[in-house]
């Protein structure tokens, strides 16, 4: 098999642009060029990407922490749910979200390449879209848990989905024990990207890091 | 056993024996993410979809794959499909390209 792990040159903020750097530019050029994209879709959508990050999932998170009913909409429809809270989905996919419970964990993956819920969480980490994590999060998630210092219980079900061009997984982690009368805005701080992903769970200590 | 190259495709990871999982991230340069806006603008605009970006890629076959990082396999499929589309010719990427690389040296 190939080994998809490889270092990124370090980038250093005077450096001619480099090989692929000019293809991307050429490439825009061009398509700008022959009028089938504009410079201002390539300016807007950078804008849009700037504007995800792990924030707005956590925002879902700890709505449905708070709010039964919103809870059972974002089960029944992640997209439609996520939508009622402004988060809009540009990239025409649904979004399926997995409740973890005492008895199932879940963890989300794209084996084959880098699928993720990014309207919700903005762009994966580099982790998630190398080998050893595509690889084996479907065959040894157990493993591959432990090394995120996650131990599931061996009574507990583990449930990998793996996710597709236009199907994305959102896992909605269990709400941690102590943080009862919390707000909304309190309980989003301590829910983290890798706790969506599903390798990690929500803590009171965390920090709104990811 | 040649059977292994026709078994599995280069993206078809799922299951393979691999290290553990090293938690490594990085910023995005401002290409890659002009890159990412690009792919999202070719699937809104129909030209390019995520699978055909997908296709694409694998396409490139797993020496490729191997050596090129996550951005250039992407802008190198691109310019691959957008070839078999008719969209842009190699010759005409190749003049553009000359062009940038021209342009920017002297910047």
């Amino acid at each position: 098999m190939s080994d998809h792990d490889h270092p990124h040159d370090a980038i250093t903020a005077d450096a001619k642009p480099g090989y692929y750097e000019i293809m991307e530019t050429a490439i825009r050029e061009l398509l700008i060029g022959k009028g089938l994209i504009s410079a201002n879709d390539i300016r807007r959508q950078i804008e849009v990407l700037d504007s995800r990050s792990p924030a707005l999932g956590a925002r879902v998170v700890a709505r449905a922490w708070t709010d039964s009913a919103f809870r059972e909409r974002l089960l029944a429809d992640g997209r439609a749910a996520c939508e009622e809270l402004g988060i809009t989905f540009y990239d025409d996919t649904d979004l399926i979200v997995l409740e973890n419970t005492a008895t199932v964990h879940n963890l989300i993956v794209c084996t084959l390449c880098s699928c993720y819920p990014r309207p919700v969480l903005g762009l994966p980490p580099d982790w998630y879209k190398l080998k050893p994590y595509r690889a084996r999060a479907v065959s040894e998630p157990r493993k591959v848990l432990a090394e995120f210092g996650t131990v599931i219980p061996d009574d507990v079900e583990i449930r990998v989905s793996d996710s597709t061009a236009v199907i994305r997984y959102l896992v909605l982690p269990r709400r941690p024990e102590g943080t009862e009368g919390w707000s909304e805005d309190e309980l989003a701080a301590i829910v983290t990207r890798d706790a969506m992903i599903g390798v990690v769970p929500v803590t009171v200590n965390a920090g709104a890091v990811s | 056993m040649t059977a292994d190259f026709v078994s599995r495709l280069p993206n078809d990871l799922g299951g393979a024996e691999a290290g553990p999982v090293a938690r490594v991230d990085h910023e995005l340069a401002p290409w890659e993410k002009r890159c990412h806006a690009l792919a999202d603008v070719l699937d809104f605009k129909k030209i390019i979809n995520t699978e055909e970006k997908r296709k694409g890629v694998e396409a490139l076959g797993a020496d490729l794959i191997a050596k090129l990082p996550y951005y250039e396999r992407w802008i190198v499929a691109f310019a691959n499909i957008l070839f078999a589309k008719g969209l842009l010719t190699p010759t005409e990427l190749a003049g553009k390209m000359a062009e940038v690389e021209a342009r920017t040296a002297a910047e």
